[in-house]
């Protein structure tokens, strides 16, 4: 098992974000997450990826505990230099893409295995120029991310991402920020890893693509996972009214 | 006294004056972001006698009641700084050259040698620069989106690997214009050294026009002063555009 998460809570303030969510990945698994908006979707993958601190629950890597619920109750996590070494097992790709806009789109790829991972210099420009021709960026090695548009530089996020060598991949919105226009060259990335057995959880409002790309779709609303299936069994011929309700809300 | 004369004893005062400005800038620059890091601490060491102060780190979060609520928020380094930067920001530079300078012997009575007055007159200017300089890095680091940290802690960067590599490099390029102003304005303010009985360029400037009863030696200081600033300012861009391979 890759991630496992069980019975996350988390609250901001007197708001409950989210309510007990139990979640497991396996290898190769790619898995949707769709729902409302402020229905813990992003804030459940902030959580997986220690950028939130739970409340209570537990989170596991690799069978490895990395947080788990103290005799208090509340949340304990392993010593900040252990989870930072967890950290390498999975990348996180932003809504706002978030790359370094004083580097190149090269050294964007290199800086963190070699200043995270003390990889070789060359070890680190070899990996990043195979993941840039991979996204079809190779020309684009030394412009700086502001001479991208949109679409190219949310795939050099997903290349530094995939540039630490993670057994796991996070999406938040990967496309939300994007013109309509642009979706389409990200989605085709993020189709291909799937291809190639990149295990993902990729929080989305793209619901064809969702259908399409996902092994298992995950439905949330107000802080509970309400359902989850194969994309037919959700996109299909779900039971549940409130699922329902979301996806006639989408004309596909 | 020639016309002459008189440009070369000035120019002489801009040496002098010069001295004042390049080792303060040399002392306040990095002495501005410790400054900052201290204003920006958030060491609270009572944060424990608030069992939520987790959750409450959020914004929108009242804060706990009561005399332990306050003191679970106490940030004593924090405080200082900021005391200390009001200070130096809400009295004149003046004031303070004269407290640097006078204090010691009020206090212990230390004998006022012109050593001990130059000294002064830097350690003077370079506390004083110092806090308007953190105030301006703050704003720059500040101005950072939170995605920059987000992505490097991701990606795994400690917290001083994301500052010094990330956070750093963009804050320099952000506060460029406002630390132009603040080394323009301080070319300007050596001649408040004249406090300390210091021959800056306005003093000698003013000497020569008191002997000589004339306005034109006060009218070629500006001038210099005028000429000075330019080339800080023309260099300054210079910097500026060495940093706008990027936005």
């Amino acid at each position: 098992m890759i991630l496992e998460i069980k019975n996350l809570h988390k609250s901001f303030a007197d708001l409950e974000v989210l309510k007990g969510i139990s979640l497991s990945v396996d290898k190769g698994d790619v898995v949707s997450v769709i729902g409302p908006s402020g229905s813990g979707k992003s804030t459940l993958l902030r959580c997986a990826t220690f950028l939130e601190t739970m409340d209570s629950g537990e989170i596991r890597y690799l069978d490895r505990a990395a947080a788990w619920t103290g005799e208090e109750g509340k949340a304990v996590y392993l010593p900040q230099s252990e989870l930072r070494r967890m950290k390498s097992v999975f990348g996180l790709v932003f809504q706002q893409f978030n790359l370094f806009p004083h580097y190149t789109v090269l050294h964007n790829l290199m800086a963190s295995p070699m200043v995270v991972q003390k990889r070789s210099r060359e070890e680190a420009e070899q990996t990043a120029r195979e993941l840039l021709k991979r996204m079809g960026l190779e020309d684009k090695a030394e412009s700086y991310p502001c001479q991208l548009s949109g679409g190219q530089q949310q795939r050099v996020a997903i290349a530094r991402a995939l540039a630490m060598h993670p057994q796991i991949l996070f999406f938040d919105e990967p496309t939300s920020a994007l013109d309509p226009e642009l979706t389409g060259e990200v989605l085709k990335v993020i189709r291909q890893l799937a291809e190639q057995d990149m295990t993902m959880v990729i929080v989305t409002h793209e619901m064809s693509f969702a259908r399409a790309v996902s092994d298992r779709v995950i439905f949330m609303d107000a802080g509970i996972i309400v359902e989850q299936g194969t994309p037919e069994e959700i996109f299909g011929n779900t039971a549940q009214e409130r699922t329902k309700r979301f996806l006639q809300n989408y004309g596909d | 006294m020639t016309f002459g004369m008189i440009c070369l004893q000035l120019l002489e005062g801009l040496g002098s004056s010069t001295l004042i400005f390049l080792l303060t800038l040399v002392f306040s620059l990095p002495l501005g972001l410790f400054v900052c890091f201290g204003r920006m601490s958030t060491w609270a060491p009572f944060r424990r006698l608030d069992p939520d102060w987790r959750t409450r780190a959020i914004a929108g979060v009242s804060p706990a009641p009561g005399f332990k609520g306050w003191l679970s928020r106490v940030k004593p380094v924090r405080a200082i700084f900021v005391f200390f930067i009001a200070i130096l920001r809400g009295t004149p530079l003046m004031l303070q050259l004269l407290v640097v300078c006078y204090g010691p012997y009020y206090l212990f009575g230390a004998r006022i040698s012109t050593t001990w007055r130059f000294a002064a007159i830097i350690v003077g200017f370079v506390i004083n620069y110092a806090a308007y300089f953190a105030e301006i890095y703050r704003s720059g680091i500040e101005s950072i989106p939170p995605g920059q940290w987000e992505a490097a802690e991701v990606l795994g960067y400690t917290h001083n690997q994301t500052f010094y590599q990330i956070i750093l490099p963009q804050m320099i390029k952000r506060v460029l214009p406002p630390v132009t102003n603040e080394v323009i304005t301080l070319v300007k303010d050596t001649s408040l050294a004249f406090v300390l009985a210091y021959a800056e360029m306005f003093t000698v400037a003013k000497q020569i026009a008191a002997a000589e009863t004339s306005f034109a030696p006060l009218f070629v200081a500006g001038l210099f002063y005028f000429i000075f600033n330019a080339v800080v300012a023309w260099a300054m861009e210079k910097v500026e555009k060495s940093f706008s391979y990027y936005t």
